[in-house]
């Protein structure tokens, strides 16, 4: 399923039009530079993974097939492994481990909120930080499940339930809001 | 079937997929799930749009200018990807070209060498094919002259220079044929040779060098004239191309 906006960009990307790029980032750079930032946690680092991945979605726009993911899915692979990749080239192998704190959930500045989404951003908050945690670790750290699991010092089980339970809940509490968000904010 | 995907589910595969975190292996698995069946798919659409609620919650504006920074370096990338391009096929066309002409170079010179040892073989084969006419010409006309009831057969003797010498002539006035078979000569020193000629309507011709006085059966072919004359005569080593009178061995007259 997806919305007319994202027909025009993909058509708009298999022509190789450049005006692709530029309704992507009107559309997506808030979020995937929310991404890139999530995963860096330093602005310049995180400008450099938006201008790297908008460089390589460029580049790879014949690759994408909307029938195995849909357009989001496919940015946000392509920066989040960007960001990851960048963060590894940046850390000394002694530094690698990544600092895990709840704070950081929060960790947002506020100008940088989207104003549709700042009843949404209060309701995060009631997602049990627990689920929060392993959503983040897995989402934006680049952890793969066993990595959270012993990052997190939680059992390998319990972080597949958390992420199941927590996907959940999110679709429960956000759900309808979201999607109105999304389509307005489409429109 | 049930069991099947349940366990797909509970595993992590789709939301490695999701996140593209699977080896091409999985990736191949979880797309063949997907495609299969319908509870899966409905559960991978549920995580993608969760996926996209989910980042769109942590949305942070980037500054001001990257969007123009980027859309520069996607046009300077583009520009320079064109002349990339170009420079490839440049290169591509002149190792294309460079290799066209070194082939054609090299297939023109085996032409060229096939050409002439064509033009070789072929002389060698014309010339074979005349060596052969010939001798079966005169093999043919021995054959005749040998066995025609009109050949005269005409022994010869050398004079006093050479009395050991035995030669004998058959002539055939039908068939205009003569041959002659030297079947004996007396040693010479070293510098000195036999040389046959025939005296031919009043010219003299050179009917070459008598190595040695070959097996019986070789005959050697007489230039046909009517009362025509042969002499034998003693010349320097490699022949002479007048016959030294004074040294005529013997007269064959045919």
């Amino acid at each position: 399923m997806s919305t007319l906006l994202e027909k025009h960009i993909v058509e708009l990307l298999k022509e190789r039009n450049e005006k692709a790029i530029s309704l992507l980032y009107e559309n997506y750079s808030d979020t995937l530079y929310g991404v890139a930032y999530k995963v860096v946690r330093n602005e310049e680092l995180a400008q450099d993974v938006l201008q790297e991945s908008f460089i390589k979605i460029w580049k790879k726009s014949d690759s994408y097939d909307a029938s195995k993911a849909k357009l989001f899915t496919w940015l946000f692979r392509i920066t989040r492994n960007t960001a990851i990749d960048k963060l590894r080239s940046v850390n000394t192998k002694s530094d690698k481990e990544i600092q895990m704190d709840v704070s950081d959930v929060y960790n947002l500045g506020v100008e940088g909120i989207r104003p549709e989404f700042m009843d949404v951003q209060e309701n995060l908050e009631k997602i049990e930080s627990k689920y929060q945690i392993v959503l983040e670790a897995l989402f934006f750290q680049g952890m793969t499940q066993q990595e959270a699991s012993d990052e997190l010092d939680i059992p390998l089980g319990t972080i597949k339930s958390r992420l199941k339970i927590g996907l959940r809940e999110l679709r429960k509490i956000y759900g309808p809001t979201m999607i109105l968000a999304l389509l307005l904010n489409l429109m | 079937m049930k069991d099947k995907i349940k366990d797909f589910l509970d595993s992590d595969l789709l939301e490695k997929y999701l996140l593209d975190d699977t080896t091409s292996a999985e990736a191949f698995q979880v797309e063949r799930y997907i495609a299969m069946y319908p509870e899966v798919r409905e559960t991978y659409e549920e995580l993608q749009e969760n996926l996209e609620v989910y980042a769109k919650l942590h949305a942070l504006a980037p500054p001001e200018g990257l969007k123009e920074t980027i859309l520069k370096r996607i046009k300077s990338q583009r520009h320079n990807s064109g002349r990339k391009r170009f420079i490839k096929y440049a290169i591509a066309a002149s190792f294309t070209a460079f290799l066209f002409a070194g082939a054609s170079y090299f297939f023109w010179n085996q032409n060229q060498s096939l050409q002439e040892e064509n033009v070789m073989v072929n002389n060698k084969i014309k010339s074979l094919e005349e060596d052969m006419r010939e001798q079966l010409m005169d093999v043919r006309n021995q054959f005749i002259v040998l066995n025609n009831p009109q050949t005269k057969r005409i022994t010869v003797k050398g004079n006093k220079k050479a009395k050991e010498l035995k030669a004998v002539t058959y002539v055939n006035p039908v068939k205009k044929l003569s041959y002659i078979n030297v079947s004996k000569l007396p040693n010479l020193p070293k510098d000195q040779c036999y040389q046959m000629w025939a005296e031919v309507n009043g010219e003299m011709v050179n009917l070459g060098i008598i190595k040695e006085a070959g097996s019986q059966e070789k005959l050697l072919a007489l230039p046909y004239s009517k009362n025509a004359m042969g002499y034998i005569t003693i010349e320097p080593v490699g022949g002479n191309s007048t016959p030294t009178v004074q040294n005529i061995v013997a007269n064959i007259p045919y």
